[in-house]
């Protein structure tokens, strides 16, 4: 594996559990987000207000370093395989950052050619492993030369990390000279106590595990 | 099939009924809707499609009432396509909860089928909302119950399979709602049947297993819309 750490950004954040007015509404973004629906006011689909916002307050975010002028940003792969014309959330998140001037250009070079587990719905102990991942994914379409410098693996919502860790290693061994990094629109607390508020950016890393064949993600 | 009269029709585009739709969800959207019934516009939230075979066994039709009367006491509108079987058994428990629930025709408003649905069709045109995308006075024809489902798919948060064959139509619906990126689940009594290979392939693409309803109310959105995001950077 040629990548053990991989660092992150990401910009809102949730709880899957616990109740609270702040706790339900940041569960209600990820809804929206996850089905990239319009916001009422102003009416602007989710992908769209998450680029734009970014942009308006790039220079006070911590993962502003992730975006060069030449970076490509990836969108990940869910966990199941994808039908034509569907719904594919991170890559239209990284459509909309590229439409604000964040990003060079989107490829979608990496897919799920077996599908996974869904990690939502699987008991920690079930999850897929990382390197299950790595086996699930291949890179379909070469980027152009010259080989890009800087790659930004683009997520919706970061869990434990291992699906972005995983795609890192497997556009890391088609580009074994590019920088990986990664962002993902949201951040999963999986404590409600640690949770603060819907908008938490951060950077952070995930981390291998290698006799777990897992990941701890930080913070 | 029955006429059922020339009820009072409201014609709306997709976004006046379901709020603005982003490019996927547009691609096979009907260009028109029309509608009877006194619930609200845009419609409330959330709604989940109960379907499945017209010729279900017992057993499936008590599936689909109690995951239908489980999901209405928990403030769910019940969506179906008032077809004989599971549909008809999803629509009357919403009913008998004292709940909502929405029925998608594949037929014009005015047109009733099965026949013998004439008086479920009334009393959800009475009390509830009845949809088609059909104009009253347009042929109808097998490809339009393929549109319906997939016209189903749109309406719906959450689709559930209860039962269903190899060639049944429920399985259009299932497909557009994993192409739209929203949840569907499939009983877990289908999924475990050998008989099936569609529930298999469905969960390759992000079909879930449903063992309880509790399920399908985790992923569903809230009845309160967020109008306005507001962050503090």
């Amino acid at each position: 594996m040629r990548i053990t750490v991989l660092d992150f950004g990401s910009f809102l954040s949730y709880s899957p559990h616990g109740a609270s007015p702040d706790i339900d509404q940041a569960r209600e973004v990820m809804k929206i987000m996850k089905a990239d629906q319009y916001l009422e006011k102003p009416q602007i689909l989710m992908s769209d207000w998450i680029a734009k916002t970014i942009k308006q307050h790039l220079d006070r975010l911590p993962f502003a370093s992730l975006f060069k002028e030449n970076t490509i940003l990836v969108p990940t792969p869910g966990s199941s395989l994808m039908q034509a014309n569907s719904l594919w959330v991170p890559h239209r998140i990284a459509t909309a950052l590229v439409n604000v001037g964040i990003g060079k250009k989107v490829v979608a070079c990496l897919v799920r050619k077996t599908a996974v587990r869904k990690s939502a719905w699987s008991k920690p102990s079930e999850r897929p492993k990382v390197k299950e991942h790595i086996a699930s994914f291949s890179v379909q379409e070469l980027i152009s030369s010259p080989p890009p410098e800087e790659i930004v693996l683009i997520d919706d919502i970061i869990t434990r990390g291992a699906t972005l860790l995983a795609a890192a290693n497997r556009l890391s061994d088609a580009l074994p000279k590019a920088r990986i990094r990664a962002f993902a629109a949201m951040r999963s607390i999986g404590n409600s106590s640690d949770f603060v508020s819907l908008s938490r950016p951060v950077t952070g890393t995930v981390q291998y595990r290698p006799l777990k064949d897992d990941t701890i993600r930080r913070p | 099939m029955e006429s059922i009269g020339t009820p009072k029709i409201t014609t709306l585009a997709p976004k006046e009924l379901l709020g603005p739709l982003n490019d996927v969800e547009r691609k096979f959207a009907p260009s028109e809707l029309f509608t009877v019934g006194p619930m609200e516009i845009p419609l409330p939230r959330p709604r989940v499609s109960i379907i499945g075979s017209r010729n279900a066994s017992p057993e499936g039709l008590a599936a689909a009432a109690q995951i239908s009367s489980a999901l209405s006491k928990k403030g769910v509108i019940i969506v179906s396509g008032l077809a004989e079987g599971i549909d008809t058994s999803a629509h009357k428990a919403a009913i008998e909860q004292g709940s909502r629930t929405i029925a998608v025709l594949g037929t014009p408003l005015n047109r009733v089928y099965p026949a013998k649905n004439w008086q479920l069709q009334r009393e959800i045109m009475n009390s509830h909302l009845a949809i088609s995308q059909f104009r009253v006075g347009s042929p109808v024809q097998r490809k339009n119950f393929v549109m319906r489902n997939r016209t189903m798919a749109l309406i719906s948060d959450a689709s559930i399979i209860v039962e269903a064959g190899e060639t049944s139509g429920s399985l259009h619906q299932g497909w557009e709602a994993l192409r739209l990126g929203r949840s569907l689940f499939i009983r877990k009594s289908i999924v475990g049947n050998p008989s099936f290979k569609w529930p298999r392939k469905m969960m390759q693409y992000g079909a879930l297993e449903l063992r309880d309803p509790k399920q399908v109310l985790e992923v569903l959105p809230s009845s309160k819309r967020i109008s306005q995001i507001t962050v503090q950077i």
